[in-house]
């Protein structure tokens, strides 16, 4: 079995009209592997019933190492002090990843 | 006014709010809602383009969208001027913008009642729609972005805050003008113009036989979305904000058909002229707004559009604007 590694996964919740910031936002600090899910939900920001696009939300999942998620947070700290909503929280995971570790410990 | 609440799409969209009001589980499927929106857009455009087609643009149809480009900027002004004093600045510039836009299902809902009425009224009026999509916008924008500066050079400003750079006008009108409703709008608008008749033809089953059907059903969906907005939405709308989402419809409402008036227009494109100045968006707008003026709360003019203007409109405003258009009209 190839070794499991240890990653960070950040959560964003964030209303789907901002879809195309975060991924550019995320996309700048080279992470270009993400996967998005819609959703719906209510907060501070009013109800997300998810029946338009005007009140829908997205929530973003990216794996990633923990010296890219501190850079990430920084990204999403600037947006979320200029008022966009953004929700980011993250976990520790261990992973199975893509490439097996060579004997060298390379990707 | 009765001839329109017993309209069937009407009376289903009374239902989606009773409905929702009792909290029934009756649900739209998201991904059907959405289609239905997009048929809409698409079949209003291809019948505004073959009519539009059929007619021509006179110098009537100039006139009117004339008209409809002065409202489209002088909405949002006033809105903004209104509130602006009244309300959080950036609220009001969101505000502004909302209901400086339009709205395309009331439009819809009106060009049904003038038929219903057996007035006519001219395919540019969908054209007309179009241009007021817009400006309000870039506007709404503007004056965020003066607010902002406003703010930045206060001496009470956050210490090592940094003020949110001015949103370039270049990138707002991109994302406006790339949004997938409004482009499907612009491009079913010309496919119509430019397949004419025979086009228009070819798409009848598509655009005029199924097309109550699908304006039913995509009212009840709206219905249980107003009433799903009023009651659960944490937004708690000021008296200022619910006078205005109920008075200002009827204000800009009659400041077009005054316009309209002077300019010479129909009674049916007048009508259509004061449901546009009276309507808000809650599909293109709300989600450029959230993108544009973060500062501004969502809860606020979308619930005010969606919950108050939008449902306003449908029931009482359309039959209002189209009785108050008689009196000055044959």
């Amino acid at each position: 079995m190839r070794a499991i590694e240890r990653k960070k996964l950040l959560t964003l919740i964030a209303p789907r009209e901002l879809q195309r910031l975060l991924l550019d936002t995320l996309q700048r600090r080279g992470i270009g592997g993400y996967t998005v899910v819609p959703a719906s939900g209510a907060g501070a920001s009013g109800l997300q019933s998810g029946m338009l696009d005007a009140d829908s939300n997205v929530v973003i999942y990216i794996i990633l190492s923990e010296p890219r998620l501190l850079a990430v947070y920084e990204d999403i700290d600037r947006l979320m002090r200029a008022g966009y909503r953004v929700k980011a929280f993250s976990h520790d995971i261990d992973i199975l990843p893509r490439k097996p570790r060579g004997p060298e410990g390379g990707t | 006014m009765l001839h329109n609440i017993i309209d069937p799409a009407i009376l289903f969209f009374v239902f989606g709010v009773l409905a929702g009001a009792v909290r029934s589980n009756l649900e739209v499927p998201p991904a059907i809602a959405k289609f239905f929106s997009l048929y809409l857009l698409m079949a209003l455009g291809l019948k505004g383009g073959a009519s539009l087609a059929a007619g021509g643009l006179s110098m009537q149809a100039l006139l009117a969208l004339g008209a409809a480009l002065f409202m489209a900027a002088l909405v949002p002004a006033l809105a903004f001027l209104t509130l602006h004093r009244r309300i959080n600045p950036y609220d009001a510039a969101a505000v502004a913008a909302t209901y400086g836009s339009v709205s395309a299902v009331t439009f819809i809902a009106a060009q049904q009642y003038l038929t219903q009425q057996g007035l006519s009224f001219g395919g540019h009026m969908t054209v007309a729609m179009v241009l007021m999509e817009s400006p309000a916008i870039v506007m709404a924008v503007l004056l965020a972005s003066w607010v902002r500066s406003r703010d930045a050079a206060r001496p009470a400003a956050g210490a090592g805050e940094e003020p949110l750079p001015a949103l370039s006008i270049r990138r707002v009108l991109h994302e406006a003008f790339t949004d997938g409703a409004h482009l499907l709008l612009i491009a079913a608008l010309l496919i119509g113009w430019v397949t004419g008749e025979r086009g228009a033809a070819m798409m009848q089953p598509f655009t005029i036989d199924i097309f109550k059907g699908v304006l039913a059903f995509f009212l009840l969906e709206m219905g249980l979305l107003v009433a799903r907005q009023l009651r659960d939405s944490q937004a708690r709308l000021s008296r200022d904000l619910v006078a205005f989402g109920l008075l200002a419809p009827m204000f800009n409402a009659a400041l077009a058909l005054a316009l309209a008036y002077a300019l010479g227009m129909g009674r049916g494109d007048a009508v259509l002229l004061a449901v546009l100045s009276a309507s808000a968006s809650y599909i293109v707008v709300p989600a450029i707004v959230r993108y544009a003026i973060p500062e501004a709360r969502a809860g606020v003019y979308f619930t005010m559009s969606l919950g108050m203007t939008f449902p306003f409109n449908i029931l009482l405003g359309i039959p209002l604007y189209v009785a108050v258009s008689g009196w000055f009209w044959p």
